[in-house]
């Protein structure tokens, strides 16, 4: 009754549990990755509505393009490129935004956008080229300072 | 090996098969991995090993889901990695007394009992995949709550029955430590 090292450690037997629940948890999402992929792929050209609002941070008040009709799959920045003109550089982490309408960002502001759900704005966290546009989807795009973001009002 | 041990093998098989049967209406939720690790636990790898691949000769031979040359060879193949997983797990026990420390003890066997079915399962996917011509991530991961709910299932019936049958049997068999 001597070796009861490997047991006695209590870490190697959390190590193990997690173990196991980290490969559960990633056969899980790789499954709903699938599914997802497989739903878009099915439901993309149908056409949906969103609602896109443009604030140019001049003080002037922010254009609503309500009710745009695009594709089912379109990202932010399909909706945009419909409405508005936009320059935007293409990198790793996908497109970010120089301009839109030809009005740059600079001195410290950039273009951000927010996205409206039942929570509330929601802050743009990924790239406009990564962000699927939804049904009904309220989404704008302010030219802020990222120190000053702040939901719109 | 004696008479007894030959007759516990057998007895390990028939348990293995007859369970299988017994569990059709069940996907994915059997005892026969329980059983084969139990055999590798008590007799060694290789005895394990070996019940898992008869075991799997018979029931996959004349199974209800339809048979598939290829696919059992696989399953019978693996399906061995519980017995072996069963001897090596003996072997880092050492002379550890499995009446003390039991609920340690079946968190250990409930993750020897989700491990290997991981191993299994990915095995058994890609060969079903490359038998008919899928793509292997998709079949992997299109396969997953099935593999999830089998490896769910072996975490639980390893943690709770593991311990109590080694004890009972390790007593029928009078060497009890």
């Amino acid at each position: 009754m001597t070796d009861k090292t490997f047991l006695m450690n209590k870490w190697i037997l959390v190590a193990l549990v997690v173990l196991c629940w980290a490969l559960a948890a990633s056969f899980m999402a790789g499954y709903y990755y699938y599914q997802y992929s497989d739903l878009s792929s099915k439901v993309k050209g149908q056409s949906i509505t969103a609602n896109l609002g443009i604030s140019y941070g001049n003080g002037s008040a922010t254009r609503w393009l309500n009710e745009t009709k695009i594709n089912s799959g379109s990202t932010l920045l399909d909706l945009t490129r419909l409405v508005a003109s936009v320059n935007y550089t293409e990198s790793l982490s996908g497109a970010s935004v120089n301009a839109i309408d030809g009005v740059p960002s600079s001195g410290g502001k950039y273009w951000l956008w927010w996205s409206y759900s039942s929570y509330g704005w929601t802050f743009g966290q990924v790239a406009c080229d990564r962000y699927v546009v939804g049904e009904n989807e309220t989404v704008v795009w302010y030219l802020e300072a990222f120190a000053n973001a702040q939901p719109p009002s | 090996m004696n008479t007894v041990k030959i007759a516990l093998i057998a007895t390990f098989c028939a348990l293995s098969i007859g369970t299988d049967y017994a569990l059709v209406g069940v996907p994915n939720v059997k005892l026969m991995d329980l059983i084969v690790f139990l055999g590798g636990f008590l007799f060694g790898s290789v005895v394990g090993s070996s019940i898992g691949i008869v075991s799997w000769l018979i029931y996959g031979s004349i199974n209800p889901y339809g048979f598939e040359p290829r696919i059992w060879v696989a399953t019978m193949l693996v399906e061995s990695v519980y017995g072996i997983t069963g001897g090596l797990l003996r072997k880092a026990l050492g002379s550890t007394s499995l009446s003390s420390e039991r609920l340690r003890l079946s968190i250990l066997f409930a993750t020897m009992g989700f491990l290997p079915t991981v191993l299994y399962d990915l095995i058994t996917n890609i060969v079903y995949a490359s038998v008919y011509n899928s793509p292997i991530i998709v079949a992997i991961f299109l396969g997953a709550p099935f593999a999830v709910l089998h490896e769910g299932a072996n975490f639980l019936i390893f943690g709770v029955c593991s311990v109590p049958t080694i004890v009972a049997l390790r007593k029928l068999r009078k060497d009890d430590r």
